[in-house]
């Protein structure tokens, strides 16, 4: 799970707004989203480090 | 003036575009108290923090294309899908650390932890897009209202705010990069993998 690739593909989003690109600008954010609930889902499925 | 024009009027959108330029401007400054958190203090964020982080992104996403192309129910709908997707991710934190005994991840501010006020803050953009909708009602299937149609004071302080938000999520990149590089996050970071030769 590469940690930085959310916040790139966030990064191509903002630029693609300021530049006035608005659909693809919400496909760069549709395409972050998916990697968000896909990280999201790893990380809270995960091994926990608990001792109850 | 019959009702439906004067909710069309460009006042509306003014209050419209100063509302979202707040909310952005919000996500602005917790997106900064995390890094002097990070920076000042040396806490490094967990893989669920850095997950929250990407959600106050996306949301100031939905907001900055309100301020860029004017309102529209879509950029609603990225707000609020982004603001449910990072309460998700801060539950998900306050539920792991609610046994007894367990004093929690990283300091606290006012008594709550980050992920508390990351709980908090997200379920408020929930607030903001509900009292949004209401207010630009008549406005989300009007054409687009292109930022160069608007005053120069408000162009440039809608550019000074992306901005900012542009040069966070760069910070952001680059902190993912050097707390995480290329690999799977550690759940507990003390040091950076990647210092840049610092």
């Amino acid at each position: 799970m590469i940690m930085m690739l959310p916040f790139l593909t966030a990064l191509v989003a903002i630029v693609l707004t300021m530049r006035g690109a608005r659909i693809p600008s919400i496909i760069g954010w549709g395409v972050t989203f998916i990697i968000f609930v896909v990280w999201l889902q790893y990380h809270m499925t995960d091994k926990l480090n608990l001792s109850l | 003036m019959d009702y439906s024009s004067r909710t069309q009027s460009a006042t509306g959108q003014g209050v419209s575009f100063w509302l979202n330029a707040m909310a952005l401007a919000g996500v602005c400054v917790s997106l900064l108290m995390a890094f002097y958190w990070q920076i000042v203090f040396n806490e490094l964020p967990c893989p669920l923090c850095q997950l929250q982080r990407v959600a106050l992104t996306l949301a100031g996403i939905g907001m900055m294309l309100n301020v860029r192309f004017g309102p529209s129910a879509v950029h609603y709908a990225i707000i609020m899908a982004s603001a449910l997707g990072g309460a998700t991710a801060s539950a998900r934190q306050v539920l792991l650390h609610i046994a007894p005994g367990d004093t929690g991840y990283g300091s606290t501010l006012f008594g709550l932890h980050f992920y508390t006020w990351g709980f908090i803050s997200f379920v408020m953009m929930l607030v903001f897009c509900t009292v949004m909708l209401c207010i630009d009602r008549n406005q989300l299937s009007t054409p687009r209202v292109q930022l160069s149609n608007r005053s120069q004071a408000n162009t440039r302080i809608a550019f000074l705010l992306m901005g900012l938000f542009l040069l966070i999520t760069i910070a952001n990149l680059v902190s993912a990069l050097m707390v995480c590089q290329f690999g799977s996050c550690p759940d507990n970071p003390t040091e950076y993998l990647w210092k840049f030769g610092f």
